[in-house]
């Protein structure tokens, strides 16, 4: 049968172009760079939750116990040590997507536009919808597996300075939130789509660079405003005479309670005079915040919304992609 | 199998949305089998027709059937060497020729790609950043020839090239059309480069066709006249005539019986071509098995059924 067939259904027969090693061979320098900068990361945070958090807890343990009359001994390099390294770890984890949409934008689809080898692909019998499927597929594969490894290091390494190291960040400190959990896979993802849109857009490697961080920093933005209304938070309420303590989680709102029971911001008065006046409408004070049980919901919700917009992008970048070719 | 390589109705291409119109309103026909010269000057739109046959870019209007389908769909038939040859630098020039392989499954034929790289006493294992202008064209032209396409469309393909290269490279391309009946659609702007090997042309002026038809039939539906200054050209179509002194010259399209004082020759493809290059304003000529409408498919079944 498939003799009588012809030539064109032998193509349909015989079986679909082999891209995707195209793709790894083409990118190779930024998987080895992904990968470099995998390892070094990886045994960092390995460190840091084992030898580096104990020796650090050690001096902790030491410095708390000092008293100060007399001359006092404690291991500052191992505090300092496990301060600075998991920052700096931290800081490349949070600095990753951004990374990604700039690559992504110069190097996946904007320098292959740019320079042609992108219709070169599509006259070598692959048509262009599976290009850019391959070319997010094998990156977003890659940044995934490699990014949640990372995350739950980080959690570790982050778990093994909790509650004994005094300088350890708390669970909702910005960096360290993102670092700890699945948002660090999300983000990195939504930098891949985002990138891959602005070199399609653009189709210029070095604008689309710019332009990939540009989209990143306004995802990254919007994410951390809707974050703490991504989950109903807790409301604490306290009488004008007690202290309410704040940081007790991730705030999102506080302010004055009137008699009635409304919400008022704190008032703004410089004089003693001017604050007794602004302070006499108050009954009393509330905090909503998210306590520590709301980690896991507020990372899953986040990571939903980046995905969500993940996907709206990669759709956006097929959608360019189809009325730019025929 | 279709008859028909590429037909194109009424077919326009605008960059931007108030941008200039590359193409307007080309309607022609080029029969499969043929090797097609794509002529015109600069910024005449012969890029983007090729771009728009290699389903690169889609069309602002009008209609463009590649190997009796869309050009997206053709793809896979369809080789194409765009002007710059844009190729991986990175990539060994085996390595290009592998990949071309992994993308065209069930199609490729790595002996001719060989073939062709062989002939540039290339190294394989050169990376494509080290080559010069006319070896990367080689790796561009294998690739698009290892592909086996129905229809190759090549965008100024000799241009890189020495005399020598061209001469070896133009007898592999219309070896393989000979051999396989491969259309062959190659633009350029040196005319005399393609007289010897197509026999049909396409001419494209100002984002227009203005000639579309086999060359032999083009130029024998035009004479070269030399008259009295005072000869009346009348009923025949005059693409271009200039009068010296007493003597008027000019080229013409016979609508009758020439008048006998008249010297007339049959013009060279290049005085055709430079001819209505010159003259803007003469009316275009399509050859009935080049026009696109359907009232000339008669013709073109009767030429090819013989």
């Amino acid at each position: 049968m498939t003799v009588l067939t012809g030539p064109v259904d032998a193509v349909a027969t015989v079986g679909r172009p082999r891209m995707t090693r195209w793709v790894v061979r083409l990118h190779r320098p930024a998987l080895l760079a992904w990968a470099g900068l995998f390892a070094v990361v990886a045994g960092l945070l390995i460190a840091l939750a084992g030898p580096w958090a104990d020796a650090a807890a050690e001096g902790w343990r030491h410095y708390d116990a000092c008293d100060f009359n007399r001359p006092c001994s404690y291991d500052q390099t191992a505090i300092l040590r496990y301060k600075s390294w998991y920052n700096y770890t931290t800081y490349a984890l949070n600095v990753l997507p951004f990374l990604v949409a700039a690559w992504a934008g110069a190097a996946l689809t904007g320098r292959e536009l740019e320079s042609g080898t992108a219709r070169l692909a599509w006259t070598q019998g692959t048509s262009p919808a599976r290009w850019l499927a391959v070319r997010l597929a094998v990156p977003a594969l890659a940044l995934t597996a490699g990014t949640s490894l990372l995350f739950w290091l980080h959690h570790r390494a982050w778990a093994a300075g909790r509650g004994r190291i005094d300088t350890a960040k708390t669970w909702y400190d910005t960096g360290t939130f993102h670092a700890n959990g699945p948002t660090t896979a999300a983000l990195a993802l939504a930098g891949l789509a985002a990138g891959a849109l602005a070199g399609l857009l653009l189709r210029r490697a070095l604008p689309a660079l710019v332009l990939g961080a540009v989209f990143m920093s306004g995802i990254w933005g919007t994410t951390q405003q809707l974050l703490p209304h991504l989950w109903p938070a807790v409301t604490r309420t306290a009488a004008k005479q007690q202290q309410l303590d704040l940081g007790a989680g991730l705030g999102v709102d506080h302010g004055m309670l009137t008699s009635t029971g409304g919400h008022l911001p704190l008032p703004a008065c410089d004089s003693e005079a001017a604050c007794d006046a602004a302070y006499a409408k108050a009954a009393g004070f509330y905090d909503t915040y998210h306590p520590y049980s709301h980690y896991w919901p507020l990372q899953l919700t986040t990571s939903a919304l980046l995905l969500a917009v993940t996907g709206l992008l990669a759709l956006a970048c097929f959608r360019v992609l189809r009325r730019q070719v025929s | 199998m279709t008859d028909t390589a590429l037909r194109a109705e009424a077919l326009g291409k605008r960059f931007g949305r108030r941008g200039r119109w590359a193409l307007r309103e080309c309607g022609f026909r080029l029969p499969a089998g043929r090797v097609c010269a794509v002529v015109g000057p600069n910024g005449a739109g012969k890029s983007t027709l090729l771009a728009l046959a290699a389903g690169l870019l889609p069309p602002t209007e009008g209609r463009l059937t590649v190997l009796g389908t869309s050009p997206a769909q053709a793809r896979p038939r369809v080789g194409f060497v765009a002007q710059d040859k844009p190729l991986h630098p990175q990539l060994t020039v085996a390595e290009t020729l592998r990949m071309g392989a992994d993308l065209n499954p069930g199609r490729w034929d790595a002996a001719v790609a060989e073939r062709v790289v062989a002939g540039g006493a290339l190294d394989p294992e050169a990376r494509v950043r080290t080559l010069s202008g006319g070896q990367r064209t080689r790796v561009a032209l294998a690739l698009a020839l290892g592909k086996r396409p129905e229809l190759l469309l090549l965008d100024e393909p000799m241009a890189d090239l020495d005399p020598l290269a061209r001469h070896e490279l133009m007898g592999t391309l219309m070896a393989d059309a000979a051999q396989h009946g491969t259309t062959i659609a190659m633009s350029s702007h040196v005319v005399a480069e393609l007289e010897d090997s197509c026999d049909h042309l396409l001419l494209v002026g100002d984002g227009r066709v203005r000639l579309a038809g086999d060359i032999d039939d083009l130029r024998s539906a035009h004479r070269r006249i030399t008259a009295e200054a005072d000869a009346d050209l009348g009923p025949h179509t005059v693409v271009e005539s200039r009068t010296t002194g007493r003597q008027l010259t000019a080229l013409i399209r016979p609508a009758g019986p020439l008048a006998g004082d008249w010297r007339t020759s049959v013009p060279s493809l290049e005085e055709l071509v430079l001819a209505h290059l010159r003259s803007p304003g003469a009316p275009g000529l399509a050859t009935a098995e080049a026009a696109e409408s359907t009232g000339t498919t008669e013709a073109v079944t009767e030429e090819s059924a013989a």
